[in-house]
């Protein structure tokens, strides 16, 4: 007869995926660190420092806001803040203060995050913001503090110290070796400065100044796309921001967020792709004559193209959406690396894109099975 | 074997069917008072025809026909009325049902035995199969006879006996293919001359190799299919066997093909050959929270909590009971509940087995996007719900949700988008019941 036993109520279905959001987060912490490694090797243990310092900013910062929003504060350790933190760490140059970090992701979390409601909804990349805050914020440290590959094994400077080197030593005509000291798309825009020099000189009659600045282009051009330049770039022999050096490594962790199911290959693909093919189409001084494979190794893409245009929360959610934002992406960085101010795009195109991303999906749904078609 | 064919998107959901696949199908006996539901269909209750006292045999009607989308019910014993009172439901709070203190169980024909269908004509077949008040035994529970018949511009060419048997731990139309396999070939080719269709196929997942074995060897001709969930859905089915889409809105006639269960398959059988309307149903009584899992051919009208007696009462740390599979399935908060023609299943899971995850906000992973077998966007859905923007729920394709659950199953955040989808329904339908 009917027991007095008390059972659960609960909507079906009452069997879940084992997947949790916790998981999810935790998982891209895990494919960060192998780029984590490589920052190490190259720029040093303060490199690790920055970013430890940058977490760990961002989990208290995450941890204060839901103390004060008397929310449960244990979300402050859902691995997403830490996300966060890593993310903008990784967008920074070696040399720069630890200070610039800590306000760095408090602004991220506090207003980017946090502002916004917390996890899930946030409008802008947190990271990417706190990145475009600091750069509004700080210009000077944001774009002086590079450091040389390897160079604090032999420096006898404090290792803890702002250790930034002036790209002015680069003028030269760089080889190999020195393209990896400065960022080597902070060269490409030289080269495509002298270009514009060199017009100018033809338009003041001095062919010869003209060429001169048109063979010097072409020299600095060719020397990056150099097979040495190529392995320097893949093995992360070269100057940039802390994470985005190692593009073997960053690949290691994007192939194991997609083997954990967490990876969404729309987006990173349609971005890269996007990324090489206007490299090559517009990306040389003429027409059809640009190198994609630089333009996908060098600067941030690969590591945007794997952690922050496939940030699940401020992507689109729908199939063609994600390749529509991959393709804007892609189109943004190229034009801003190509003609815009800064020598890279990557962090800007994917904010910008993130400000469109509502707008996508409501236009991107997919057809619903059964609509339209009818009878086979 | 031909290659197993499936349909877009889905998930797989561990199986756990093993607890009870190899238990061959018990016969249990009616117990003492049988509490016969009157709405054991989907479509309006059936209207009671008998009163207390009255002295009713083995397959006598009790309820008789109450409109378009309704059945007949009847008495699965010998035995005498004692009331008729609303009592607590399998799939509703709490519904009429009459119950029956039990003398015998012997009899049961109560219409003439036709030895050859084909001598009867189809719309003899079809009123035959409502008055033995036969209805889907998927889960759904609708009407069969309605399905039967098609509006004369419907050109039907294929009829499609469901086997898949989707929904984890289930393992009843397993065993009733491995066990009775000459009643669902025989239903399905009454079936098939009901409706003049020459196509006929009988879909089973291809986890159940047995299955596929015993009705190919009988010469039915098997659509193997890909384990995935929800392979079983009617539209699914449709797609991964014909490559047809049922339009939205739609029924599968619109493209040509009735689906039919494989339990209501047999059930046809036994109304047609042996003149017994449909009085009991296959039952798995199984998951970790109960002591013994097994199969069971029973009453309607038996209470869960006699199946759970039979298979060794509860596991000490029982959580969650269930009338169906865990995908799908109602949790019940008590088991003094009748079994129904539509109960496939008794689910009695630990809290190992159920899913507890604390609902977090939805992080726009876009996995329930890509498994949602209809291809609408859960996750938009319910967040427009959740806000009570009942035009944009709809918009985004709430009112077509089957709540087979996939998106709940693989949302990383654990939010019940079921839930909240089939509030919106609710709401949507309230709306338009005032403009109307």
């Amino acid at each position: 007869m009917a027991q007095t036993r008390r059972f659960e109520l609960a909507m079906s279905p009452h069997v879940g995926s084992d997947q949790t959001t916790r998981k999810i987060m935790y998982d891209v912490v895990i494919a960060l660190l192998p780029a984590l490694a490589a920052a190490t090797w190259f720029f040093g243990p303060r490199a690790l420092l920055i970013v430890f310092i940058s977490a760990a900013a961002a989990v208290l910062s995450e941890y204060l806001c839901l103390k004060f929003m008397k929310r449960p504060v244990s979300f402050a350790l859902d691995g997403s803040a830490i996300v966060t933190g890593m993310l903008l760490a990784y967008n920074l140059p070696p040399g720069v203060p630890f200070w610039l970090p800590v306000i760095g992701t408090a602004f991220a979390i506090v207003v980017g995050k946090q502002a916004f409601g917390g996890l899930g909804h946030n409008i802008v990349n947190p990271a990417l913001l706190g990145r475009a805050f600091l750069m509004a914020s700080f210009p000077i440290l944001m774009t002086a503090g590079w450091t040389a590959p390897e160079a604090w094994r032999s420096s006898t400077d404090d290792l803890w110290k702002t250790n930034g080197i002036a790209l002015e030593e680069l003028n030269s005509i760089p080889d190999a070796d020195a393209i990896s000291g400065a960022t080597p798309l902070n060269i490409l825009k030289q080269s495509f400065d002298l270009d514009s020099s060199a017009e100018n000189a033809i338009r003041e009659g001095d062919t010869a100044e003209a060429e001169s600045l048109e063979g010097k282009a072409a020299c600095i051009r060719s020397a990056l796309s150099d097979d040495s330049t190529y392995m320097n770039l893949l093995i992360g022999r070269r100057g940039g921001c802390l994470g985005e050096t190692s593009v073997i490594l960053l690949l290691v962790g994007g192939i194991y967020l997609f083997l954990r199911g967490v990876l969404e290959l729309r987006l990173p693909i349609s971005y890269l792709g996007t990324v090489a093919v206007f490299a090559w189409v517009f990306g040389g001084s003429g027409w059809f004559n640009g190198d994609p494979i630089f333009h996908v190794l060098a600067g941030g893409v690969v590591l945007g193209g794997i952690f922050m245009v496939s940030d699940m929360v401020t992507t689109p959610v729908t199939p063609r959406g994600r390749i529509i934002f991959g393709i804007g992406a892609g189109l943004i960085t190229m034009v801003i690396r190509r003609w815009g101010g800064y020598p890279e795009g990557c962090s800007y195109s994917i904010l910008l894109m993130n400000l469109v991303t509502p707008l996508i999906d409501k236009y991107t749904l997919p057809k619903e099975f059964g609509e339209v078609k009818e009878n086979g | 074997m031909t290659k197993a064919r499936t349909f877009r998107g889905g998930t797989h959901p561990p199986g756990n069917k093993n607890l009870s696949s190899g238990q061959s199908i018990k016969r249990l006996p009616a117990p003492a008072i049988v509490r016969v539901p009157l709405c054991q269909h989907l479509g309006a209750p059936s209207k009671p025809s008998v009163s207390k006292g009255d002295k009713v045999i083995r397959g006598q009607e009790i309820g008789t026909q109450n409109g378009f989308i309704s059945l007949p019910t009847h008495s699965p014993v010998n035995g005498t009325v004692k009331s008729i009172e609303n009592f607590p439901m399998p799939h509703r709070r709490t519904g009429p049902a009459v119950f029956i203190e039990t003398e015998s169980e012997d009899g049961g024909q109560v219409f003439e035995k036709w030895d050859d269908y084909r001598k009867h004509s189809p719309a003899e077949i079809i009123e035959r199969i409502k008055m033995a008040g036969v209805c889907g035994m998927g889960g759904a529970s609708f009407p069969t006879y309605v399905k039967l018949s098609p509006p004369p511009d419907k050109n039907i060419d294929t009829l499609i006996i469901n086997g898949v048997e989707c929904e984890p731990y289930l393992t009843a139309d397993h065993r009733l293919m491995l066990e009775n396999p000459d009643d669902i070939i025989l239903g399905m080719e009454i079936l098939a001359y009901t409706l003049g269709v020459e196509k006929c196929l009988i879909g089973i997942e291809i986890n159940k190799p047995d299955a596929i074995k015993i009705m190919e060897e009988k010469g039915c001709s098997v659509l193997p299919l890909k384990v995935s969930y929800p392979q079983g859905a009617e539209k699914q089915l449709i797609d991964a066997a014909t490559g047809r889409e049922v339009p939205v809105g739609g029924l599968p006639l619109d493209v040509g093909v009735v689906v039919q269960n494989v339990g209501t398959a047999a059930a046809v059988a036994k109304a047609i050959r042996d003149g017994e309307p449909s009085l009991r149903r296959i039952v798995t009584v199984t998951g970790r929270g109960v002591e013994s899992p097994a199969n069971y051919d029973v009453c309607v009208g038996t209470l869960f909590s006699n199946l759970i007696e039979e298979s060794g009462g509860y596991a000490e740390d029982v959580k969650r009971l269930i009338s169906g599979g865990p995908m799908m399935g109602i949790s019940l908060y008590t088991d003094g509940v009748p079994v129904t023609k539509g109960t496939s299943g008794v689910l009695a899971l630990t809290g190992a087995e159920v899913r507890d995850v604390t609902e977090g906000p939805c992080i726009s992973c876009g996995k329930c996007m890509d498994a949602c077998p209809l291809k609408l966007a859960p996750s938009m859905i319910a967040t427009a719900a959740e806000n009570e923007k009942w035009d944009l729920a709809r918009e985004y394709g709430a009112l077509n949700c089957m709540a087979c659950g996939t998106c709940s199953y693989v949302c990383p955040a654990g939010r019940y988008l079921v839930h909240y989808i089939k509030r919106a329904q609710e709401a949507i339908r309230a709306n338009r019941g005032k403009e109307a």
